[in-house]
């Protein structure tokens, strides 16, 4: 699979915007903030943080609901929500590019929740809460696996949206740069034992490489899948360079 | 108990709902048990009532109570022609009801059933994440066969023309092969008549069991007027097999303004009500079968905070608390006849 690629505060008008790009997702998020907030929305106490996800064709429908569901909360705990009182955070995810599944005809409004695009979207938005120098507790990466339908439950990393079709289970699950569970969310059926294999592997693929020596050993696991937190500093730092060129 | 200075209990229940909740679970006097601001020990569920068939004119309805949640689920089941679904193959045995859409659920949040619910406007942000929730619950969870919502139809063997009398007997009777002309489609709708938190776990629940109640009549395919014929003699019960639950709980951290320090003390709220729901960031939604004997996990859901962890979230308390939760709920749905 592709490693990632990302494009930087790349939108001129938004205060934060990134382009994140990983298997066959291609999602842009555009962030404004901390603006304040409408008079009916305002908590004296904190920031609002508001998750727009936009599909790919037609309008948002009840889908994108429940992704914005499941990521407004986890970006409401990366930010310190509570410096802002009375403040929105607004985070607008445009989604640009899906993988095609060749074998399923596709609809365009799809009332299922599609959770192989929960990462690119974390991904995305966190990106473009840093271009927009809102100050984060800590960031965050998730990865999706999938159990795949063999006798031996084998977790696959990152699978294809036929993959993830053929799949007995699937699961997102977040962490956050200090090993903690963010967000996880699961469907298919799975027993217990498969799912402390899936917690592991997810951890060992979000957290990876944070400690030099662990690399040699999770070359077994999905080695392919590029460290995304890794990623997201290196492209900040070469973001960073090129802002600071002129010195 | 300290003597009463200044505010009476409801008012500090009122005024600062969150010190109040964390001086119930943590009193001061060691004789007091821990308990909830709604008098609940932390893991203690609301019971639930259910009662199956209420409703005359659906096909399959059920009513489940907890607490001063309720929610009543209709289901009603319309035909559609295969001539009348644009992308229908006869070859598509595995993903039909996917593809053809034939499961239809849909949540509403009655006015008047909380203070936040206002007449008129779209649907809220609440009532659609339900409503993709219990779609999505109902696909991954294979609950439903799509066996049970073909309708077949023998054509007829075609006769041949009779052209002379020795010819006739001479052809043989073809047999018709039976194709499926039609589906049934399940509207399942989700009515909240009163909400007082977890709202997933009940419409959940309403939805398991208005379906184990749901017998569609018979069906029949009449070729002469192209329409689908039922009769209301002996109709046929849903094959629902599987019993998922749905378990959710919300973590409390008895820290209202900071964030939880690595070490803090949290409590884990089974069945949280709508204020609990409020005081709470972090949300945990487990749905399991124990039907015939093995347990299997649906799916896992969690949310806004990392309290809750990894290893936590595997346990064997967590798990063996949601099977305690899922033979509540599953004996009240299969109990109540």
């Amino acid at each position: 699979m592709a490693p990632p690629t990302a494009e930087l505060s790349h939108l001129p008008k938004a205060d934060g915007s990134a382009n994140f790009a990983f298997g066959g997702y291609t999602i842009t998020a555009a962030v404004n903030g901390p603006v304040e907030a409408q008079r009916r929305d305002e908590n004296p106490f904190e920031a609002l943080v508001d998750v727009n996800v936009r599909p790919a064709a037609g309008v948002g429908g009840t889908a994108e609901r429940q992704l914005e569901a499941i990521l407004q909360p986890a970006l409401r705990h990366l930010i310190p929500v509570r410096n802002f009182p009375r403040c929105v955070i607004q985070v607008t995810l445009q989604v640009m590019e899906v993988p095609e599944n060749a074998y399923v005809n596709t609809k365009v409004l799809q009332p299922r929740l599609n959770l192989g695009i929960i990462p690119a979207l974390l991904h995305a938005s966190i990106l473009g809460l840093l271009t927009a120098t809102i100050p984060l507790k800590t960031v965050a990466s998730a990865t999706c696996l999938a159990i795949t339908n063999d006798d031996e439950s084998t977790v696959k990393v990152d699978p294809t949206p036929a993959e993830i079709d053929q799949a007995r289970s699937v699961h997102v699950l977040g962490f956050t740069a200090s090993r903690d569970l963010l967000l996880a969310e699961s469907e298919g059926s799975f027993s217990a034992e498969e799912w402390d294999k899936v917690l592991q592997t997810a951890e060992k693929v979000c957290c990876r490489s944070q400690e030099a020596e662990d690399d040699a050993e999770m070359g077994g696991y999905g080695a392919e899948s590029e460290n995304v937190q890794q990623f997201m500093r290196s492209v900040l730092e070469a973001k960073a360079a090129e802002g600071l060129h002129w010195r | 108990m300290a003597p009463e200075v200044g505010l009476s209990r409801s008012t500090f229940a009122k005024l600062s709902p969150h010190p109040y909740l964390l001086a119930n679970l943590e009193p001061s006097d060691d004789s007091v048990p821990p308990a909830r601001s709604n008098g609940r020990a932390p893991f203690e569920v609301r019971t639930p009532t259910v009662n199956l068939s209420s409703l005359s004119h659906a096909h399959g309805s059920a009513l489940v109570r907890t607490g001063d949640t309720t929610v009543i689920c209709g289901i009603r089941g319309e035909t559609i022609l295969t001539d009348h679904i644009p992308n229908f193959r006869a070859s598509n045995t595995q993903t039909e009801l996917a593809d053809y859409d034939l499961l239809v659920p849909n949540i509403e949040l009655a006015t008047g059933s909380a203070p936040q619910f206002l007449p008129g406007g779209p649907p809220t942000t609440l009532a659609q994440t339900l409503s993709t929730r219990i779609y999505s619950l109902l696909h991954s969870s294979k609950l439903l066969r799509a066996e049970d919502l073909r309708i077949w139809h023998k054509r007829p063997a075609e006769a041949p023309i009779p052209v002379d009398e020795e010819e006739e007997g001479g052809n043989e009777q073809q047999e018709g092969e039976e194709t499926v002309v039609a589906y049934w489609v399940l509207y399942i709708d989700l009515f909240f008549i009163s909400f007082d938190g977890n709202p997933f776990d009940a419409a959940w629940a309403a939805t398991v069991a208005a379906l184990r109640d749901t017998k569609l009549p018979q069906a029949r395919y009449d070729p002469d007027r192209e329409m689908i014929i039922c009769s209301r003699k002996d109709p046929r019960p849903l094959t629902v097999e599987t019993m998922p639950i749905a378990c959710t709980a919300v973590i409390f951290t008895g820290k209202e303004t900071k964030d939880q320090a690595p070490d803090g003390k949290f409590w884990m709220l089974a069945d949280p009500d709508t204020l609990e729901e409020s005081l709470c960031n972090e949300t945990v939604t487990i749905v399991i079968d124990c039907s015939g004997g093995s347990r299997r996990i649906l799916s896992i859901s969690k949310h806004g905070g990392t309290v809750m962890s990894a290893k936590l979230l595997g346990s064997k308390e967590f798990l063996d608390w949601a099977s305690k939760r899922w033979e509540g709920l599953a004996s009240a749905i299969t109990g109540s006849r």
